[in-house]
Formats: C-alpha cells, sequence, structure tokens
C-alpha cells in the first residue's frame, strides 16, 4: 500500500515536471513567435495616434508642477466618502466602480484637456484603471500619479474638503 | 470516503470541472502575457523580470493541466500542479489582502478592472483545492491516460501479474 502510495506520488511528480516543461516551451515559442511578453519588442509595433498619448505615470514634481500651472484637472478615483475627506484642490470625483461617462463630472470636459488620475497612492491601482477607461472613452491626454493622496499629503502640499 | 475516492463518475466529474475551470482561467492571460505580468507586479511580491517569466510559462501551465484534466490525459501530475498552483495564488491573495493592496486578482483575465481580491477569493480557491486534493488522491483510473504510467513500478507490477495470471 505504502509502495503504491509513493509510485503513485512518484508518478505524479513525474508527470507534472513533463507538463510544466511543455509548457515551458509552448509559452516561450508563444511569445518568441508572437513577439509578446519577453520578446516584446522595445519599440511598438503600432504606433499611437499622434493626438493620443497613452496614459503614463508621472511622478510628484511633475503633479506640482503642472497642478501650479493651473491648466491640468485631477480626477480622484477614489470613492465618495475618501474624496469628502480631503483631496487634492480643483480635482473633481470619478469613482472608479460608478464609471460612466455621461454621469461624471467629466462629461462635458473636452477630451483634450489634460487630466491626472490619483487615487491613495501604491497600494491601489484605480488611478490605472481610471486612466485606462479616460482613454477608451477618447481622452487624449490622460497621466497617472500613482503616489496619489498618500504622496500629496506627505509633501504637505496643500488639500481641499 | 474511499467509496467516493474509488467512484469514477465523480473522479470524472470533478476533472472536467477543475480543467475547464484552468481553461478558462488561461486563455486571456497565455494571450496577453505582458498584461498578466502587469498584474503579478501588483502584488508586489517579485520583480518584473521574474513576473515576465512567469506571465510566460505559468498560463500555459494552466492551459495544459486543464487541457489534460478535462481529457483525463496525466491527471495526476495535473491534478499535483493544479494544487500546487492554487496553493501559491491563495498565498499571494491572502498576503495582498494583509497587507490592505486594492488590486485585481489575475485570476481569470489581466484586465485589472477585473476580480478585485479578498476573502471571497479565498473561499472560492479553498473550494477549488479541496477538489484538486480529490482529484490527486482519486483511484478511479477508468476513465484516464496517463503516458509515463507504463514506466512506473506499480504498472510494472500489475504488467508482471497479468503475464503470470
Amino acid at each position: 500500500m505504502v509502495t503504491s502510495d509513493i509510485s503513485k506520488f512518484t508518478l505524479a511528480v513525474r508527470e507534472a515536471i513533463v507538463i510544466v516543461l511543455a509548457s515551458a516551451a509552448l509559452g516561450f515559442s508563444y511569445s518568441f513567435v508572437m513577439k509578446k511578453g519577453l520578446f516584446l519588442p522595445p519599440t511598438p509595433l503600432i504606433a499611437a495616434p499622434q493626438t493620443v498619448v497613452p496614459p503614463e505615470f508621472i511622478s510628484y514634481e511633475e503633479a506640482i508642477k503642472l497642478f501650479n500651472e493651473g491648466t491640468v484637472l485631477f480626477a480622484d478615483a477614489r470613492n465618495q466618502y475618501d474624496y469628502k475627506l480631503g483631496h487634492i484642490p480643483g480635482a473633481v470625483n470619478v469613482p472608479l466602480k460608478e464609471f460612466a461617462l455621461h454621469t461624471s463630472p467629466l462629461a462635458n470636459t473636452p477630451r483634450d484637456r489634460l487630466i491626472i488620475t490619483y487615487c491613495d497612492g501604491e497600494d491601489c491601482n484605480s488611478s490605472i484603471e481610471l486612466a485606462q477607461k479616460l482613454s477608451e472613452v477618447g481622452f487624449t491626454k490622460v497621466r497617472m500619479f500613482f503616489g496619489g493622496w498618500n504622496e500629496w499629503q506627505q509633501h504637505n502640499l496643500t488639500t481641499e474638503q | 470516503m474511499k467509496r467516493i475516492l474509488d467512484n469514477d463518475f465523480a473522479a470524472m466529474l470533478v476533472r472536467v470541472f477543475l480543467g475547464f475551470v484552468f481553461i478558462v482561467a488561461a486563455v486571456d492571460k497565455a494571450a496577453n502575457p505582458n498584461a498578466f505580468a502587469v498584474s503579478i507586479g501588483y502584488y508586489k511580491l517579485i520583480g518584473p523580470d521574474a513576473s515576465l517569466v512567469i506571465a510566460t510559462v505559468l498560463p500555459w501551465v494552466e492551459l495544459l493541466c486543464g487541457i489534460f484534466l478535462v481529457f483525463g490525459y496525466m491527471p495526476r501530475g495535473s491534478s499535483l500542479l493544479v494544487l500546487l498552483m492554487l496553493a501559491v495564488f491563495t498565498a499571494g491573495v491572502i498576503s495582498g489582502i494583509l497587507r490592505n493592496l486594492d488590486i485585481s486578482c489575475g485570476c481569470f483575465s489581466p484586465d485589472p478592472a477585473v476580480g478585485k481580491i479578498g476573502w471571497m477569493k479565498v473561499f472560492e480557491n479553498s473550494g477549488l483545492i479541496l477538489l484538486s486534493v480529490f482529484s490527486l488522491f482519486s483511484r478511479s483510473e477508468r476513465t484516464t491516460v496517463s503516458v509515463l504510467s507504463h514506466s512506473s513500478p506499480e504498472a510494472s507490477d500489475n504488467a508482471k501479474k497479468a503475464t503470470l495470471s
């Protein structure tokens, strides 16, 4: 009985090794042929239209600079409760979970307006998701301030309630 | 318990169910390794290079295991791998929850808007872990094929006995 169990376990391990090796071969081959993953070319194969800038991260220095210039609109991806507790001055609340363009404060915003999304900070990715959604619905200049609300507060920047 | 482990129908049902779950989970991720690497990166447990290597191989392990489980091909190896993957995924999700990470699971799709991590995900995975343990220890072999079993000591013994009788 014990010998039988050991042999079954040995068989399972051997089968598992075969499957992993076959998967690695398939995975690397697929990525190589399709130019994806590890084999993704350093430059995109299809250039984005010139008017559309894909969402990219900006540091807090860039965020403050744009904030001081006054030409940027901050979009707070957090929920309404967190937004009401405090947010970047002038920011509009666009909770990611309820996102629908026609009901959001951005409904009548020109699509080429520079928008910076943010959420709590490095432990959330709502800002990334919101930036993607905004790009999908036609906004052409979207950036993500990944340091978010936490970094804004750490640098003792002005806040609004 | 012994009777359930010997039951061909239960074993096949569990295998096919687990297989379909893993096939569905794998397809999108296998097709988009870069997006899946980003999902892995959200957990902040490993670096970007390691994430990319894992994202290149892991969905294919899921896919092959899923297909093999559905067709009963190398079922023990597939069940063992499924069990190991689920254990690692669940540990990752629990670690994310404990660190208050507000991230998507990356379980069924690399899309960051799909399936946030939470205790519900841990509960789901626990159910799948139980099924994979059952599949691994199932003694039913009537609906399965293993290419390596002919060389296993047990199979050799059985072959000898069959020859002698």
